[in-house]
């Protein structure tokens, strides 16, 4: 009886699947068109699942034993299936194969089914709490079905009853597995998911030391173009199918601050809640943690309906709140986390755009700073003229003076507070000791346009961005360093999109500490043996997850002769100190304070100096009351270092053993 | 939403402004409170018309200054539904020079408004403030200055609260037409929207121009800043404080040196100090 029974089911569970599919492709394709190569986008598939994919998942052991035991039985099982069970190629080794594939994944579902017995908080639960019983139904069902055709037991085993309960369990298997994976089930992220890392809209971030992290550029000459994201229909196709392969495994949400601070947002509600837009409906079906003081079921919309409505004081709801979108510091942690490689900094900026250049809703003190870049160039609304008076007495080599030099000193609008200019004067005194031929811009010098491009005004960023790239364009100069990570981000990574025919805008941008680290190595420092307690190193968001940038700050501190005490969360994993983004200037009340929480961090470690590398950060840090540790940039620990470097001719690996002597 | 509570034509006044730091173009920031407080009046009285008119020449930068005007629209024109009248701005186009006031006041009369809402005082030109004074006497209308908001309007009859010096307010009941001014005592103006500004349209209408004879004989000169009086604060009470937070400064016994020698005047300026106890 099975065997009459198992192709049809086979066969029947394929063909529904199949017109799920079309379904879901059609709620993608409702979002706007983005040019990616199709073929070249399938064929890199198995690359980027195999590697990239698994190189995020693999920072859990377990789980990626789990997975690959579970999704790899599931593939070899269900394509063996079909050949010995669909198309009754039982011969030979098939039906043994077959038998391996669906025991090696119902040994990954007895794991799945252990990690959800206690679940940890970030993960769904809901649909997912059922998801290892599929698991083992559609392994078990196959097992058992496959033994009568490899021999092991007679085709007539068995009573029909027995047929009947093995054929309902090969029919829940089925359904979760083949039906439920293009109708919106759990196993929705094997089949999305499989076609987002095909057609990822940042296909340059795969491959080994790849990473693409600037925004895309708004075209603004394009009147038609909608200016960011109103509507779910807004995003482009590709990002709808970035969001649809979110498996909800809540690692986003374990590393996003504003989430810790208690702020109204949780990457990984953002992205079920994009998919809730897509599909249309209301969110009450959502079965993770919401967003911190949001009870889930309030909210609902559609892929025509707006995300946020568009008068909150009325008290409107719509799919996300406006506060969602501006609890984010952009520190992209959710995007380093997240295994979909799904991009949630990337959209929070898109509908972010909306709410700034065509509803003019800036919370707090966002317009206030967007009127000062317009009208000063600066987000402090400080005179243009006096962004060099921090430097009066330092007598700065002006670029409009000297027209070349082998560094342009970017400052940066730190040029403007007064603790920064403390970072840049240390700086300076380094660049001199090291006979660095610098230049500054000087008042010629802008805002890079990093927080007007945060707070998603990309009118006003481009206007900066492009006064800057032909201000570049006018001088001569090797590289480019400053100590502001933002804006090395925004130079580096950001302006080349803008550059016109005459200026290019691809910059060699280095962070101070990439440069003192080569100054160092190529003997042109030498400092005076560490004295000083404890040190721990905060890694910028900017420097590091941004620009991959881990290694030379530490080296800098191992050179003073400094052993960095690192937190749990440093590197990769370092938390923000939530002041990126624009945060500080919407500031969305939390429970908490995210600089606190960093600096939390750094008690746990019990130094007494956190050497950071921004000035955001410094700030961000340097606000917090009653810390435990003093907060210094790695500029000025090098100045407060310097010694007088041994003679120039004579410098050796023999010649400066100051620093290495104490390490 | 009572039925004699009926929308009201309102006119915004707009001039090109100039940041005081940069001097760039900008939208004037009390032309700005002024249309503010005239999409106010458009949610408390649905129905009404905002309309915005210029008069001036026609520049690159000035009209992007004009535009951050029209980039108000967005919150407002959402909640009541379109038909704000906010998508264009009529500009009364003449010559650099020209005297706006006539050209204002007719084409204010041929079709007027019940509002007239403007800035106080421009940020540019003259800036003498005498504007909404020349237009109403040319027009008849009365005129209220320092305007903190608009109470009510019902039957033709507004009631406004004008702001005075020191948080004081008056209650003021004021037959329409009639013209109102701003400073800075008006709600802050909404963030301008670069999406609604860069699609709406100007309406250029060339008007004859009359040269501003009296600007032209006038020579211009960068401000400079006045000296202030230091206000020396003796206070033993917070209440004294209060009071002398709140108080002007008074002079009343400077005097003019002329002629005398550098010594003199110096040791003039340190005898000041010294009384005022910037030395001690």
């Amino acid at each position: 009886m099975l065997e009459t029974l198992l192709p049809i089911l086979i066969f029947a569970a394929l063909g529904l699947a199949v017109i799920g599919a079309i379904r879901r492709i059609r709620l993608w394709r409702q979002g706007r068109p983005s040019a990616v190569p199709l073929l070249k986008g399938l064929a890199a598939l198995p690359r980027r699942y195999l590697v990239d994919l698994h190189h995020v998942v693999e920072r859990d052991k377990v789980m990626s034993n789990t997975h690959v035991a579970t999704a790899g039985g599931f593939v070899a099982a269900a394509v063996l299936m079909i050949l010995v069970h669909g198309f009754g190629l039982a011969q030979g080794v098939l039906g043994w194969l077959l038998l391996a594939a669906s025991a090696v994944m119902f040994v990954g579902s007895r794991f799945v089914a252990q990690r959800r017995r206690n679940p940890p908080a970030r993960l769904s639960k809901g649909p997912w709490m059922r998801l290892p019983k599929s698991l083992a139904a559609f392994s078990l069902g196959v097992f058992l079905i496959t033994l009568p055709t490899v021999g092991l037991l007679p085709a007539d085993f068995g009573h029909w009853l027995l047929a009947l309960v093995l054929a309902a369990v090969v029919v829940w298997g089925l359904g979760e597995m083949v039906f439920g994976m293009t109708w919106g089930g759990p196993m929705k992220h094997a089949f999305a998911g499989a076609l987002h890392l095909a057609f990822h809209r940042r296909a340059e971030r795969f491959g080994e030391g790849n990473r693409s992290t600037g925004l895309k550029a708004l075209d603004l000459d394009d009147e038609a173009a909608p200016l960011g994201v109103e509507k779910p229909a807004d995003f482009t196709w590709n990002q709808l199918l970035g969001f649809d392969a979110c498996v909800q495994c809540g690692r986003c949400e374990a590393v996003c601050p504003a989430f810790a601070a208690g702020q109204p947002l949780n990457p990984k509600k953002l992205i079920q809640d994009m998919v809730v837009g897509l599909a249309g409906g209301s969110d009450a079906g959502y079965a993770g943690s919401p967003y911190p003081g949001k009870p889930v079921g309030e909210h609902s919309g559609s892929p025509h309906g707006p995300i946020v409505a568009p008068d909150a004081t009325t008290g409107g709801k719509a799919l996300v709140d406006a506060e969602t979108l501006w609890s984010c510091t952009t520190c992209r942690a959710c995007v380093e986390e997240c295994p979909m490689m799904i991009e949630h900094v990337d959209a929070i900026v898109d509908m972010r755009r909306h709410l700034t250049l065509e509803r003019g809703q800036t919370p707090n003190k966002g317009a206030e700073v967007l009127d000062n870049l317009i009208a000063t160039d600066n987000p402090g609304g400080f005179d243009p003229g006096s962004r060099l008076h921090w430097a009066a007495d330092l007598n700065l080599p002006l670029m409009a003076d000297v027209k070349q030099a082998e560094v342009l000193l970017w400052l940066g609008d730190g040029a403007f507070d007064m603790r920064n200019q403390r970072t840049l004067r240390a700086l300076v005194k380094v660049l001199r000791a090291a006979e660095v031929e610098f230049a500054v811009l000087g008042t010629e010098e802008r805002d890079s346009g990093d927080v007007a491009r945060r707070l998603g005004d990309e009118a006003t960023f481009q206007s900066l961005a492009k006064r800057n790239i032909a201000t570049l364009a006018k001088y001569r100069f090797q590289r480019i360093v400053t100590c502001d990570p933002h804006s090395f981000h925004v130079l580096g990574n950001e302006y080349g999109e803008l550059g016109g025919p005459g200026a290019p805008a691809r910059y060699e941008v280095r962070h101070h500490s990439t440069f003192i680290a080569e100054l160092y190595d190529a003997g042109r420092l030498a400092f005076a043996p560490w004295k000083g307690g404890k040190v721990t190193y905060h890694d910028p968001c900017y420097l590091g997850r941004y620009n991959g940038e881990y290694e030379a700050p530490r080296n800098v501190l191992k050179a003073l002769g400094i052993e960095v005490k690192e937190m749990e969360r440093s590197g990769f994993r370092s938390r923000c100190c939530g002041g990126g983004g624009g945060a500080p200037i919407t500031d969305i009340p939390g429970e908490r304070r995210i600089p606190d929480m960093r600096m939390n961090d750094v008690k746990e470690t019990g130094a007494e100096l956190v050497a950071v590398g921004c000035p955001q950060c410094t700030a961000m840090l340097e606000g917090v009351v009653d810390a435990t540790a003093e907060v210094r940039d790695i500029a000025e620990l090098v100045a407060d270092a310097l010694v007088a470097r041994p003679a120039a001719e004579a410098v050796d690996a023999t010649q400066r053993p100051t620093a290495e002597e104490v390490i | 939403m009572r039925p004699e509570q009926q929308g009201i034509e309102v006119a915004v006044l707009v001039s090109v402004g100039r940041h005081p730091i940069t001097g760039r173009a900008r939208r004037a920031d009390q032309d700005a409170r002024g249309l503010e407080m005239a999409l106010g009046l458009e949610r408390q009285l649905p129905g009404s018309r905002v309309s915005l008119l210029h008069a001036g020449p026609r520049s690159e930068e000035g009209e992007a200054a004009l535009r951050g005007y029209l980039g108000m629209a967005a919150g407002a024109g959402m909640a009541a539904g379109a038909g704000m009248g906010l998508d264009t701005l009529t500009l009364l186009e003449q010559a650099e020079g020209s005297d706006a006031i006539p050209a204002l006041a007719e084409h204010l009369a041929a079709a007027p408004p019940q509002l007239v809402i403007t800035g106080a005082r421009a940020e540019r030109g003259e800036g003498s403030g005498l504007l909404p004074y020349a237009l109403a006497e040319r027009l008849g209308w009365p005129l209220v200055n320092g305007l903190a908001a608009v109470e009510k309007v019902e039957n033709g009859v507004a009631i406004l609260l004008q702001a005075l010096p020191r948080g004081q307010r008056r209650r003021l009941k004021v037959r329409l037409p009639a013209i109102v001014s701003v400073d800075a005592a008006a709600p802050v103006a909404r963030q301008s929207a670069f999406g609604p500004a860069r699609r709406a349209e100007l309406e250029v209408t060339p008007v004859a121009a009359q040269p501003d004879r009296a600007l032209a004989e006038w020579q211009l000169a960068p401000a400079r800043k006045r000296p202030k009086r230091l206000k020396i604060v003796k206070a033993a009470s917070a209440r004294d404080r209060f009071k002398a937070a709140a108080a002007k400064a008074e002079g009343g016994s400077g005097q003019v040196l002329e002629g005398v020698s550098a010594e003199q005047g110096a040791e003039a300026i340190l005898k000041l100090l010294n009384e005022e106890g910037v030395l001690r």
